[in-house]
């Protein structure tokens, strides 16, 4: 029998299991590529549109560490490659990861693997249906925007290197994905580690392309946008991809063809025999099932902030050599530093909100894994047990935003000598965390509803950060910005803390909390 | 004496799918009462409905004769429960698993923790996530077996666990039961449920097919002149199996 026996089953199995989300993801992935271009076409459909944007944005160092080298922004062309290619890649390897894990990981650490595995399928079967369901599903994402841009009239050429230079990094996550999932036993954990490989991937681009260019060529991103698409189209570079993903891919399949089932190649450790005392209160146990990300979510922003905060002043000075970009930024705020850093603020809420969804739905979590009712049984209310999860993230949330506010703080301190910035910043990322409450509430709202429709929530982020992206960028309609929770928060440090949005976001998120959990004391256990 | 358990026409839906079609179940206190019937025949449901984890969609369910899903948390301090699937937390150890489902109960005697742990011969310093099916029922079972409820429902609780450990799990029953507690065993095997209970209930399709004292329902079969009635416990158990 060979270990790729049944691989074919497998991945009918999955196709069949995921009938409806991957059609749904792969249509969400191209409409959103869609409203990017049609937003662009209408926004600099001149020459002389371009020309200013030109003007605006190139060699801006702290939109080319966010975004990434503004030299091909002259074409329509080259500043649709520069403001889509790195978000539409991330999230293209965001989309990998979770649908690797759920394949691969989730299923092994909940016991459904070793069925397959007992009914005669090869040990390789299930990862590699799972790496070629995603693969796949990732290159009809690619065609449909290789039709979206050859639709439009981009030119032909160049917009399949773009496409391809897009998939080489989600193909990349492909098998990074896969051999996280072999480094660890849990499915959480592993979406953790290549989360921080893709964070590692964008940091060492955004240093590479505003320092030594040597750090660029170690990241998956940097080798994306070196095809240049447009502007100056360079096709050796995708060599890299293809390359990185075979390796990875192989690698993969050798550390699984080495490793028990069940297990990862970090075995846990034994530990004690009775509990700590913390664990012997609801609210402590709650507290330390949540504590591994929490941990995690903290630590990465913090040591986030802090290196871009150490890059800021190195911002400041090439700025201020240039007057045309100085005076850019002095319309929208007295310190370019300052808008950069709003900037990296909403950017960074964003992305920790999915820290907060996954807290306020550790209750689903439970539910789902059949761990709430052993809990449940006992004489611990379902609301209370609830609220004591939704609580601990809502606090770690502030608390994470407010430690990336200090991280920032810390790191220009380091440079500049000067820490005056201190308690201006920790209010800046404090500031964040009323729109991440209102997003997870909504979550918590779903999860009330029914257990079906907390995975929603994951949708409405995503929206959120498409229209953040979008809106940035582009041309949306007041409106659409507006449903944004992040639309409402003032842009600070750029501009003064105003209490009033915060406080009535808040309110709100309280207020839909509250409901959420009297409708989940109404409803069945799963 | 008020019942520990009383169901009268207990109807549960899920969707378009009747679980529960007019279940009556009725355990007294001080009884060890089985409760048989054939895998998806509804036991499972009707415990989670009496422990108020799902709603009743018909019929009544009383536990210590209030209503189990309005009165959930002060009811649960007078029970202990074992699932028959038990997951754990990957990242705790068993040790601290007990603990900690002990102390939502107020804490666990240290002893009888200790004792039923090398009876059951657990390692209590691993972690959850490397347990068999059958160390994670084990957890679940000294968590249950170390307090002092006065209703233990137990739900299939030694699908995965060997034979000797089985036996173990009987020694332990039949100690408590002694002390004058309340059991509902669910199980889909006879014999395990022979062996313990003074009375039983079986159940198929979410209906309750016969119910009364083993006793009762062994003269009741052995003396029925009905030749469609089945002749014996076991007959009658078979019957249950067998396609409508
Ligand atoms: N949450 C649920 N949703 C839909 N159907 C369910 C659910 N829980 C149980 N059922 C169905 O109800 C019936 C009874 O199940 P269950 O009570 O688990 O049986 P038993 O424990 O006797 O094996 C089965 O047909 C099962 O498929
Ligand atoms: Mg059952």
């Amino acid at each position: 029998m060979s270990r790729f026996t049944g691989t074919g089953e497998a991945l009918r199995f999955a196709l069949k299991r995921d009938r409806l989300l991957l059609p749904l993801c792969v249509v969400g992935l191209i409409g959103w590529v869609g409203l990017y271009v049609a937003s662009y076409s209408g926004l600099y459909g001149t020459q002389a549109d371009l020309n200013s944007l030109y003007k605006s944005v190139a060699g801006n160092p702290a939109l080319v560490a966010m975004v990434g080298p503004t030299d091909g922004l002259r074409t329509l062309g080259g500043a649709t490659a520069w403001e889509t290619l790195p978000v539409v890649s991330v999230i293209s390897a965001i989309f990998a990861m979770f649908v690797v894990i759920r394949h691969t990981r989730a299923e092994e650490e909940d016991g459904r693997s070793e069925l397959l595995l007992a009914a005669g399928s090869g040990r390789l079967a299930t990862l590699t249906a799972a790496m070629i369901v995603t693969a796949g599903s990732l290159t009809l994402a690619a065609i449909g925007w290789l039709v979206v841009f050859l639709a439009t009239g981009y030119e032909a050429g160049s917009s399949v290197l773009l496409v391809l230079s897009i998939l080489g990094f989600g193909y990349v996550f492909v098998g990074t994905t896969a051999i996280c999932c072999q480094v660890t036993a849990k499915a959480r954990t592993a979406r953790g580690l290549v989360g921080i490989v893709i964070g590692i991937a964008w940091f060492l681009r955004a240093l590479g392309d505003t320092g030594p260019e040597a750090l660029t060529w170690l990241s998956p991103l940097g080798w994306a946008q070196s095809t240049k698409a447009y502007w100056d189209d360079t096709w050796w570079p995708l060599i890299l991809p293809v390359a990185a993903t075979a390796t990875t891919v192989g690698f993969a399949l050798w550390l699984l063809s080495r490793r028990d089932i069940g297990s990862g190649l970090i075995q846990p450790r034994p530990g004690p025999d009775r509990a700590h005392p913390s664990l012997l209160h609801p609210l402590g146990f709650s507290l330390r099932v949540q504590r591994g990300s929490i941990i995690g979510w903290t630590y990465l922003l913090f040591v986030y902030g802090f290196a871009i905060g150490a890059v800021g002043d190195n911002i400041t000075g090439i700025l201020e050599s240039s007057d045309a970009l100085t005076a850019a930024f002095a319309g929208t705020s007295s310190n370019i530093v300052d808008s950069y850093f709003a900037t990296i603020f909403t950017v960074l809420a964003l992305m920790a909100t999915g820290f907060t969804i996954g807290g306020v739905l550790r209750p689903h979590s439970e539910e789902t894994h059949d761990r709430a009712a052993l809990l449940l049984a006992g004489p611990l209310g379902k609301v209370r047990w609830a609220w004591g999860h939704v609580l601990i993230a809502y606090a770690a949330s502030a608390l994470m935003m407010a430690l990336l506010g200090l991280g920032l703080a810390l790191g220009l301190g380091v440079v500049t000598g000067d820490f005056g910035e201190t308690g201006r910043l920790v209010a800046s990322g404090f500031a964040q965390a009323p729109a991440m409450w209102l997003t997870a509430s909504l979550a918590v709202l779903l999860f009330g509803i029914s257990s079906r429709a907390s995975v929603a929530a994951w949708g409405l982020l995503v929206a959120f950060v498409v229209i953040w992206s979008v809106a940035s960028f582009g041309d949306l309609p007041s409106w659409i910005v507006d449903l944004s929770p992040y639309s409402h928060v003032p842009a600070v440090p750029a501009v003064p803390l105003e209490a009033g949005p915060l406080v009535t976001m808040t309110a709100i998120a309280a207020a839909v909390t509250t409901i959420g959990l009297a409708l989940w004391r109404r409803r069945d256990l799963l | 004496m008020e019942a520990v358990i009383e169901v009268r026409g207990l109807v549960k839906d899920f969707g378009s799918t009747r679980a529960l079609d007019g279940l009556d179940l009725s355990v007294e206190p001080g009884q060890v009462h089985g409760f048989l019937g054939p895998n998806g025949s509804g036991k499972s449901t009707t415990i989670r409905v009496l422990l108020g984890l799902i709603k009743a969609s018909g019929g009544e369910a009383r536990l210590f004769g209030e209503d189990p899903w309005r009165r959930a948390v002060e009811l649960h301090r007078r029970l202990a429960y074992v699932p028959g699937d038990v997951n754990l937390w990957p990242n705790l150890t068993g040790g601290e698993t007990i603990d900690m489902l002990g102390s939502l109960r107020g804490g666990l005697d240290p002893k009888r923790r200790e004792e039923l742990v090398e009876r059951f011969e657990l390692d209590l310093t691993k972690k959850a996530s490397t347990y068999s099916k059958g160390n994670r029922q084990k957890v679940a079972l000294v968590a249950a077996l170390a307090t002092d409820a006065e209703l233990f429902i137990f739900d299939e609780p030694t699908s995965g666990l060997d034979p000797l450990k089985e036996a173990v799990f009987q020694e332990c029953v039949k100690e408590i039961t002694g002390e004058g507690h309340t059991i509902l065993l669910s199980s889909h095997i006879l014999g395990q449920v022979e062996h313990l209970a003074d009375t039983l209930t079986i159940i198929r399709s979410g209906k309750t097919v016969e119910s009364g004292s083993i006793e009762e329902l062994r003269k009741m079969t052995h003396e029925s002149a009905d030749p469609d009635r089945p002749a014996s416990l076991e007959e009658l158990f078979l019957s249950v199996y067998e396609p409508k």
